[in-house]
């Protein structure tokens, strides 16, 4: 599985690997009992300090999404992340308001903006 | 256990200017700790007086819990030290300096030395003077980390280096953390490197401390807040909050820090100074940098 973390993100480093891995769990690239990299060498992949990737994995095991042998390694577990409805709708305002500054700032009215979703939703119907 | 700790820390070099003014800062085994500041802020000689290269004027350094310039030959044993105006002798070879550090330090570690000068791809046989600024630099941070420091000093390690030679010194400086557990201490001007390496930030700015937070609890607690100018006194309404840490004009608007969240941000200002159109929003530690320690004389 391939992690992109951008350091200057809003988002703390830890955070964006936690979302990722969740996201790719629960879109079904990341299988259950799928090994993932220790957190040292996840580090020095993405280049990041140890303990940042140790925080996510802490964080992401407590949740039950990851566990870990000691000594054998880390393994996705058959826990499916629920992610929580709450995050998920406060993740589509971050983008809907993003959506809404950009319209207001090239002047697109907003009924124009709701026909560009529809049209684009017809689209992915299709 | 403190690996290093500064405690109220003043130096000067001259009289009547104080460089450092009551610094202290304490850092814990393994942590890496950034440190930010404008060119002057004292961020060198902080790093010097951890060296043991000058005495404080009043408080106290400690490494290992002794006293550098007391026991210096033990903690610079115990310690790697890189800088930006480090200059090594142009008439050694990098074999000549690297014979000479093997021979200092009684933990170096001959497989590492060999791995990074083959990684660097430095020639034994290259004398200092021919090496360019990056090649020297990797050798200094050669001679800095193949003792297997426990504490690594790295006073702006990256500055005129091309980013392909700053991310191999990450990556080095990584690598180390992974094997040794080293506690780093680094100061930077590259915010994106200070944000891949370090857990926590400490900001010194006219020789006093502004800042000493982990970078999760200032990307997740704080919060920049844009605001028009507005009527009346917006300025000391603001600073009165006891949230709002800095307040700083920018054109016809003012920019405005606060320790807590932006959605609570908004309240504050809804609630508090009745301001309806202000536009509250996590803050980049770049921006950050540049409220707190940019706009001040």
């Amino acid at each position: 599985m391939q992690l992109h973390i951008n350091p200057s993100d809003e988002l703390p480093i830890y955070r964006q690997i936690m979302r990722q891995i969740i996201d790719a769990a629960a879109g079904g690239r990341l299988q259950a009992g799928v090994q993932l990299p220790s957190h040292r060498e996840l580090a020095e992949q993405l280049v990041i300090a140890p303990l940042t990737v140790k925080k996510a994995y802490d964080e992401l095991e407590r949740q039950g999404l990851i566990v870990t042998h000691r000594g054998k390694g880390t393994f996705v577990s058959d826990k499916l992340p629920d992610v929580d409805p709450a995050e998920r709708r406060e993740r589509l305002r971050d983008a809907a308001q993003r959506l809404l500054s950009q319209a207001a700032l090239s002047g697109v009215p907003l009924a124009d903006v709701i026909g560009m979703l529809e049209e684009m939703q017809k689209g992915m119907e299709r | 256990m403190k690996l290093i700790d500064f405690s109220d820390v003043h130096y000067s070099y001259k009289q009547d200017s104080d460089v450092l003014r009551g610094i202290s800062l304490s850092l814990e085994a393994g942590e890496v700790v950034g440190l930010l500041g404008k060119n002057g802020a004292g961020k060198t000689t902080l790093m010097r007086l951890a060296m043991g290269m000058m005495e404080t004027r009043q408080g106290s350094v400690r490494l290992f819990g002794l006293d550098p310039r007391r026991h210096a030959l033990e903690v610079k044993r115990r310690v790697g030290y890189v800088s930006e105006d480090q200059v090594l002798p142009e008439f050694l070879s990098v074999g000549d300096i690297l014979r000479l550090h093997r021979g200092l330090f009684p933990t170096w570690d001959e497989g590492l030395e060999r791995r990074l000068r083959e990684r660097f791809a430095l020639s034994p046989k290259a004398k200092i003077k021919t090496l360019s600024k990056g090649q020297a630099r990797q050798v200094a941070l050669l001679c800095a980390v193949a003792h297997r420091p426990e504490v690594l000093l790295l006073d702006e390690p990256a500055g005129g280096l091309d980013p392909s030679a700053r991310r191999e010194f990450l990556e080095t400086s990584i690598r180390l953390l992974n094997e040794t557990g080293t506690t780093i201490l680094f100061s930077s001007h590259y915010m994106s490197d200070v944000e891949r390496m370090a857990g926590r930030i400490a900001m010194i700015h006219e020789g006093r401390l502004l800042l000493d937070n982990s970078l999760d609890d200032l990307r997740e607690n704080y919060s920049l807040a844009l605001i028009p100018q507005g009527s009346g006194d917006r300025e000391n309404r603001l600073m009165a909050l006891k949230e709002c840490l800095s307040v700083r004009h920018q054109g016809d608007a003012i920019h405005a820090i606060f320790r807590c969240e932006p959605e609570r941000c908004r309240s504050l200002l809804e609630k508090g100074l009745d301001i309806h159109n202000a536009f509250c929003t996590p803050i980049a530690l770049e921006d950050m940098f540049i409220e707190l320690v940019g706009g001040r004389s």
